[in-house]
């Protein structure tokens, strides 16, 4: 009777962990991340929903091993339980699973990381951005006109990002006085803009919209303030947006 | 060599001393402050970290105030950023490493059945430099300029004269620079120490598993903590003499991050390895059963400080200047030594007769907090989905479950478990259990949440977000955590005060199923340790002697 209560006790712990965990999330299938946004989340996107059932299995089982003797393994009499030392089999087991759990992972992970990573040479590239970060704003250069029009924010005036609908942009990143770091969660992406380095990152924005874009690495007082905001055009009106920055 | 002899406690009555020789607290902060004595060290190191950790606490409750709703209330940016860089500074140098330091400092010696550690002057010079390069890194706050306030991480070219003068990122630098050289004395001298001082019979594979995570430790600490000088001094040498080594035009940015890290990873295991081992003494006497597999359990051991000292790049994943799939791959490996120490300590729990008592409880709380950090670490050794929440919350949110998983719980689990052998006085249980229950809700309902606010998008580091954010609640809420967290310490503080009125603990080993040699010797142990050493047959002499009809001879399986 003892037994069947704590039982239910253990499954009722398990389901609603299982419970909370699908709950908290609104969209099920991203965990967190909307699909389709932009070219990064169609790889990464996958692979963070299965890296986490891959965990939630590994966590689930093991917080059953754990809780196990917790539930039935407590002191009953004042005898001594067998002390068993080791259990080679054992051992080898749980020392093997895990190996090729993350030789599994391994394999996914170095698969889409140079999907994500892969670069167009500037040439070749649809289109071209420099993105320099300074404290505490960002600056936009679209090259791809011959005047390469130039945007920049300050704090105050959170500086718009500008990108065409479901074309490929090249972004070389820097930085004109500490690290920066150039993060758009929503397209679960990020890359550090670094003074004296030029860092590349290309991907295509899916969706239309505006989404917030902030710095991620420390860099002084207005760190919080370094922000900026990616606003996702159709090519047509992105042309014209360029076009009337070389007006101005 | 140090003199062994006591000091004859006299009494001259022409003085008119009010208190016995030997007894008034004057005399009792002299023998402390000038004590060879390994425990009496460990006792420095560990009242003092603990201090630390008080301090570094109450800064993260001002983080937490300030993060609790949209706007600026109570701090400017840079007031925020001093106090941020300050608790993480404080809580890494000031409190858990030299935590570790004063656990190795009480038990290990005991451990190996040694009179003191092998060189017991450097030990005490060892504090001292941890003592006052503490108090002047902390000191920055005096300093006109404030304290430093570029992190723990000290990026350059932040952290050069340029972007960050003032002489409290100088306070910063050389405070550090001088209680990370105590740290190498301390690795050193227990290195020597357990590798010539063990008693006869301790052989390597007798000593217990805290001991080996303590050597284990004290290499790395060799390994990691002079790259952090050599780089401590460098930013200095930049700060002070405009020198060019942290230049970014000579591609200083990368050299730091590489050093800092190269540092800065191996010091996480420096961190969790000795907790580890407090995890792995404290599961075995509460399940009535020896430690499961501790062969495996040490080559496991082995298997993670040799590999934490390659994967400090996966800090940089978002560097854009590292190469991806090694560190990677050598990230993903280090999880499957870290899960078999998770299985030998459920198998030591399996099939055994366990109990709850208090410590036993606080490991059970660091297993499940551990479990859950090492899968959102699993989850960020793969850099696509590191450069989704890299520098966000969900990476505060990880390394906290990680550490404070490690360190804070298997801490407590520490003291309750040591208290009767380091004061002769047992904790009392029923406090020990609020303590425990309201640290585990509080940790949970504080850090649970960031996961969240990461994935949303909240960098790390922000004073300050827009309501528009949507942070709001979850910051509330982990807000309304930390408070309950700083709560726990509440029925702690008055279990260390009542105990001292508890009746002294009479026997060697007050748990009854102590199983490494410190449960051999009295409550506390006299002044060099032991008055006679039992015989040493197995991993588990003080068992072996109280249980001899249990005895288990290695060689025998």
């Amino acid at each position: 009777m003892r037994h069947n209560r704590r039982i239910l006790g253990l499954l009722a712990i398990s389901a609603s962990t299982l419970l909370l965990t699908s709950c908290s999330n609104k969209n099920i299938s991203g965990l967190g991340f909307d699909k389709g946004v932009s070219s990064v989340n169609d790889t990464s996107g996958p692979l963070w929903y299965w890296a986490w059932m891959a965990a939630a299995v590994v966590g689930i089982a093991t917080f059953i091993l754990l809780m196990w003797p917790v539930v039935f393994h407590r002191k009953k009499t004042d005898d001594f339980p067998r002390q068993t030392r080791y259990n080679i089999p054992v051992e080898i087991a749980y020392t093997l699973i895990p190996l090729i759990i993350v030789a599994v992972l391994f394999g996914y992970t170095a698969r889409d990381e140079s999907r994500i990573t892969k670069l167009d040479s500037p040439t070749t590239a649809p289109h071209n951005i420099h993105v320099n970060a300074m404290q505490w704003s960002w600056q936009f250069t679209y090259d791809d006109a011959a005047l390469a029009p130039t945007v920049t924010g300050t704090p105050a005036q959170r500086p718009e990002l500008v990108l065409p609908l479901g074309e490929k942009v090249l972004f070389t990143i820097t930085s004109s006085d500490v690290d920066h770091g150039f993060w758009i969660p929503a397209f679960m992406i990020q890359m550090q803009a670094l003074p004296h380095v030029l860092n590349h990152l290309e991907f295509a924005a899916e969706k239309l919209g505006t989404y917030p874009g902030r710095c991620n690495i420390l860099c002084g007082r207005n760190h919080s303030e370094m922000l900026l905001t990616i606003k996702v055009v159709t090519p047509a009106q992105y042309t014209a947006y360029i076009n009337s920055l070389k007006v101005a | 060599m140090t003199t062994f002899a006591e000091p004859v406690i006299s009494s001259n009555p022409s003085y008119g001393v009010v208190a016995p020789r030997g007894q008034s607290k004057g005399r009792l902060f002299v023998k402390w402050i000038t004590s060879t004595d390994h425990k009496t060290i460990g006792y420095l190191y560990l009242i003092t970290s603990f201090a630390w950790f008080i301090i570094a606490g109450i800064l993260a409750l001002a983080l937490r105030s300030e993060l609790a709703r949209p706007g600026l209330q109570f701090l400017s940016n840079e007031q925020y950023n001093q106090i941020f860089t300050m608790h993480g500074t404080v809580m890494l140098l000031m409190f858990a490493t030299p935590l570790f330091v004063g656990f190795a400092n009480v038990i290990m010696p005991l451990q190996i059945g040694a009179a003191d550690v092998a060189f017991p002057r450097l030990n005490m010079l060892s504090y001292w430099l941890y003592l006052f390069g503490g108090l002047m890194a902390f000191g920055g706050f005096l300093s006109p300029g404030g304290a430093a306030s570029f992190g723990w991480t000290a990026y350059a070219p932040l952290a050069n004269s340029q972007y960050s003068p003032g002489i409290g990122g100088d306070l910063w630098v050389i405070g550090l620079a001088l209680s990370g050289l105590g740290t190498i004395m301390g690795g050193v001298n227990f290195v020597t120490t357990i590798f010539t001082m063990r008693a006869p019979g301790m052989t390597m594979f007798r000593m217990s598993i805290f001991t080996w995570n303590i050597l284990l430790t004290s290499i790395l600490v060799l390994l990691a903590f002079p790259p952090l000088a050599a780089a401590l001094f460098g930013l200095e040498s930049d700060r002070l003499f405009g020198s060019h080594i942290f230049d970014s035009a000579n591609g200083g940015a990368m050299l730091w991050q590489h050093l800092f890290w190269f540092f800065g990873h191996p010091e996480v295991y420096i961190l969790a390895l000795p907790f580890f081992g407090i995890a792995s003494e404290i599961l075995p006497v509460f399940s009535r059963k020896p430690i499961f597999g501790y062969k495996g359990l040490i080559m496991a051991t082995i298997g993670i400080a040799a590999l934490s000292v390659s994967v400090w790049a996966h800090h940089m994943y978002a560097s854009g200047q590292v190469l991806l799939p090694f560190f990677s791959f050598m990230t993903f490996l280090i999880g499957v030594p870290t899960g078999v120490k998770f299985f030998n300590w459920i198998g030591t729990m399996w099939g055994g007769s366990v109990t709850f008592e208090t410590p036993m409880l606080f490991i059970l709380g660091f297993l499940v907090t551990f479990l859950f950090g090492g899968l959102t670490g699993i989850i960020l050794a793969s850099p696509p989905l590191d450069f989704a929440v890299s520098a966000s919350y969900f990476v505060v949110a990880h390394f906290h479950y990680v550490l404070f998983g490690t360190v804070v719980f298997a801490m407590f689990g520490g003291f309750y478990f040591w208290w009767p052998k380091m004061t002769g006085h047992m904790l009392n249980e029923r406090l020990g259990k609020i303590h425990f229950w309201t640290l585990f809700f509080g940790f949970h309902l504080t850090f649970l949440v960031q996961h969240w606010l990461g994935i949303k998008g909240m960098p790390r580091r922000y004073a300050d977000y827009l309501a528009t954010d949507g942070f709001t609640t979850l910051n509330t809420v982990s807000t309304i955590g930390s408070f309950l967290l700083a709560l726990s310490m509440l029925p702690f503080m008055i279990n260390v005060w009542i105990s001292r009125k508890t009746p002294k603990v009479t026997v060697d080993d007050p748990w009854g199923y102590g199983a490494s040699l410190e449960w051999a010797t009295s409550c506390p142990p006299p002044r060099h340790n032991f008055t006679s050493i039992p015989r040493i047959r197995s991993e588990r002499p003080a068992f072996d002697l109280h249980y001899p009809h249990m005895a288990h001879t290695d060689g025998g399986h």
